[in-house]
């Protein structure tokens, strides 16, 4: 009876109500027809070169590359329309709602950022988009709230368990089970009942389609490490995808340690959690001893999530990638030393990736190379880094 | 006879002609003594449904969210729930109980110890939300056909085609949900329920039962004559809220219920 192809070894599955199981099971048709028909396709690349403005570069980070003696490439992910990766997965999700012939969308966000990434394609592609944010990210993100009103989108401020984006998901997934019959949900982390992983991987896998073709023209070889930032694990499968099967490259995700994976306040699934079901999926959760989920807590509310991606999971379990922890106080470090030498202000999330590749630089030699995808830019974040830098402690 | 607590209960049911009444409350909301209390005070109720409380209840509305919520910070857990029930099953408490809980309690505890504890402490079933028949075998196969603990199987009105799967070698009663969606919605069903429940009812050979959204005996007079029981869940625990959890109002409203029911 087990759907195998809806696992990662013994991570993902669909773990929802059964009022939800045709619908998986039609997006799942509709997705894998999708994707082997040619004009699906161009018109999703269509939209990403033209909306979005791909390719995004492969930048060499020149002064970081000398002071820490290695090639530090940055996958420019940040210069994409709305600021960040999130978009990829928006265009080819929407894409599909409208193939579907489904006239609404609905949305989780935790940071905002998929948030606007969707209410950005729903104003795009006409479609009525109703986004769930947890009240306290509403409060700490009320630029993006404002933006997605803007956008024409309705959000609503999810006043139940821990208030952020976990209770935000389950409030989605709710309305989702409701209202399945004429509304698409569009996952934006690499979470979520199968197909949606999948999905998720599928349409940001251009991240690493690129970079791979970028960084053979550059150095006319692999890369020979690829990281990126892992919270739900949007960016980080998008970047790994196509060098999965390239054994000689290693794969690098950088988990949110907050104030330290030995403290309560972090967001260290894979480093502190142990597998469980969440949103549908199996993977590792930080939870407690009767199987309540805890509490995430990062500096960045994009990694502030109790999960990660099955699939990760499955990396994780087979040694094929390393997952790694960096403290809210590393990130913060390596945002002003990546804005102060290169001139690039990142997001706090994508932050933590360049912290751990100062940290792995030490081990390498000035002939060898590493991409750090760089997810998404730290216009959204000034408040936070502004109070962090004043000493306040931050908005979290 | 199946030595079923719940099967044996709706065989005795169907040779009196009655219909099936079942209740549901959160355990430890608002202690595990007053669960204890309220279970005991509904002589009327034919099967309860206990709800084990979890941190990210995806299938419930605000009413059971919120009870799982102060159920959670008062303590309650798994294993204080077994407790209860093993002190209810020595004190005599013969009713059919059910557990009705999220995947990850039962993942967390581990299958087979799950398993275990339910036939030790006399759980007569289980009702998973989150656990469709895709993802039931290690469940099923803990559970084997033996008559301590069954698992009961939900639809709803879009499973359609996937109905007659899901009941192939059912057990118990077939939990049909009224609505899309979440517990709670205050009589709201789907636009096609009643069709939905016929179409349920032709080909399960076990009793049908409707749950999502009843209040009143009233609230399913329309489709009465189809289904074998119904289940309140939200609605109960609201009576018993506006009572403040005194066992006297769980009594009165599950005999007015159950009496209702048999008109």
């Amino acid at each position: 009876m087990m759907n195998s192809k809806a696992y990662y070894g013994e991570y993902g599955g669909q773990f929802v109500s059964e009022s939800l199981m045709n619908t998986l099971n039609e997006i799942d048709e509709a997705f894998e027809e999708a994707i082997r028909d040619p004009e699906f396709m161009k018109e999703y690349h269509y939209y990403l070169k033209q909306y979005v403005g791909r390719e995004t570069p492969l930048y060499l980070a020149e002064r970081l590359s000398g002071k820490y003696g290695t090639k530090i490439y940055l996958k420019r992910e940040d210069l994409n329309h709305t600021g960040a990766h999130k978009i990829n997965n928006v265009i080819g999700q929407i894409l599909l709602a409208k193939r579907m012939g489904k006239k609404k969308i609905i949305a989780e966000t935790g940071a905002g950022q998929h948030g606007v990434a969707t209410a950005t394609g729903a104003a795009l592609f006409d479609m009525e988009c109703t986004v769930y944010m947890g009240k306290e990210d509403v409060k700490r993100q009320a630029l993006n709230v404002m933006r997605m009103e803007m956008l024409g989108a309705t959000v609503v401020s999810v006043e139940s368990g821990s208030n952020t984006l976990k209770d935000a998901t389950n409030e989605a997934i709710r309305t989702w089970a409701k209202t399945a019959e004429d509304t698409f949900y569009i996952i934006g982390s690499a979470i979520g009942p199968y197909p949606y992983p999948k999905m998720v991987r599928e349409f940001q896998a251009v991240i690493s389609r690129e970079a791979k073709k970028q960084h053979m023209e550059a150095e006319g070889r692999l890369p020979d490490v690829v990281m990126a930032c892992v919270g739900g694990g949007s960016n980080s499968i998008g970047m790994f995808a196509d060098f999965i099967d390239e054994p000689e490259v290693e794969l690098i995700g950088v988990e949110a340690a907050g104030k330290g994976i030995d403290t309560d306040e972090h967001a260290a699934s894979m480093a502190k959690g142990r597998p469980g079901v969440l949103h549908g999926t199996r993977s590792y959760l930080l939870q407690d001893d009767d199987g309540n989920i805890q509490l995430a807590h990062s500096i960045s509310a994009g990694l502030d999530y109790p999960g990660v991606g099955p699939e990760h999971a499955y990396l994780h379990d087979t040694g094929r990638a390393k997952y790694v922890p960096i403290t809210d106080e590393e990130a913060m470090d390596a945002l002003m030393e990546l804005t102060q030498m290169e001139g690039i202000i990142p997001a706090i999330e994508s932050a933590h990736a360049v912290a751990y590749a100062f940290k792995k630089a030490k081990e390498m030699t000035k002939d060898q190379s590493m991409i750090i995808c760089l997810s998404g830019r730290g216009d959204k974040d000034v408040n936070t880094i502004s109070d962090y830098l004043a000493g306040k402690g931050y908005l979290n | 006879m199946s030595a079923n607590r719940i099967e044996k209960r709706l065989s005795e049911l169907k040779e009196r002609n009655e219909k099936t009444f079942i209740t549901y409350i959160t355990a430890g909301l608002p202690s595990m003594e007053k669960t204890a209390d309220i279970i005991k005070a509904q002589k009327s109720t034919d099967i309860i449904e206990l709800g084990i409380p979890f941190s990210d209840p995806i299938a419930d509305g605000p009413v059971i969210q919120q009870a799982s919520y102060e159920a959670i910070l008062a303590g309650a857990s798994l294993n204080k729930t077994f407790e209860l029930m093993k002190r209810l099953r020595s004190e005599g408490v013969e009713k059919p109980i059910v557990f009705m809980l999220y995947y990850n309690t039962i993942a967390n505890c581990g299958i087979e110890r799950f398993v275990n504890r339910c036939r030790e402490c006399g759980v007569d079933g289980l009702i998973v939300p989150d656990l469709p028949l895709e993802e039931q075998d290690s469940m099923k196969q803990a559970l084997g056909g033996d008559d301590a603990t069954i698992l009961i199987e939900l639809v709803s009105p879009v499973s359609k085609d996937r109905i007659p799967g899901i009941l192939e070698g059912a057990r118990g009663f077939v939990y049909c949900v009224s609505a899309m969606g979440v517990t709670g919605g205050a009589g709201e069903f789907h636009r096609e329920v009643t069709d939905y429940l016929k179409y349920v009812k032709s080909v399960s050979k076990i009793p049908v039962m409707m749950g999502f959204g009843i209040r009143e005996a009233s609230d399913i007079e329309p489709m009465k004559n189809i289904i074998d029981g119904c289940i309140v869940g939200s609605h109960f625990i609201n009576v018993m809220r506006d009572a403040d959890f005194d066992p006297k109002a769980a009594k009165e409203y599950t005999d007015r219920f159950k009496e209702e029911l048999k008109q």
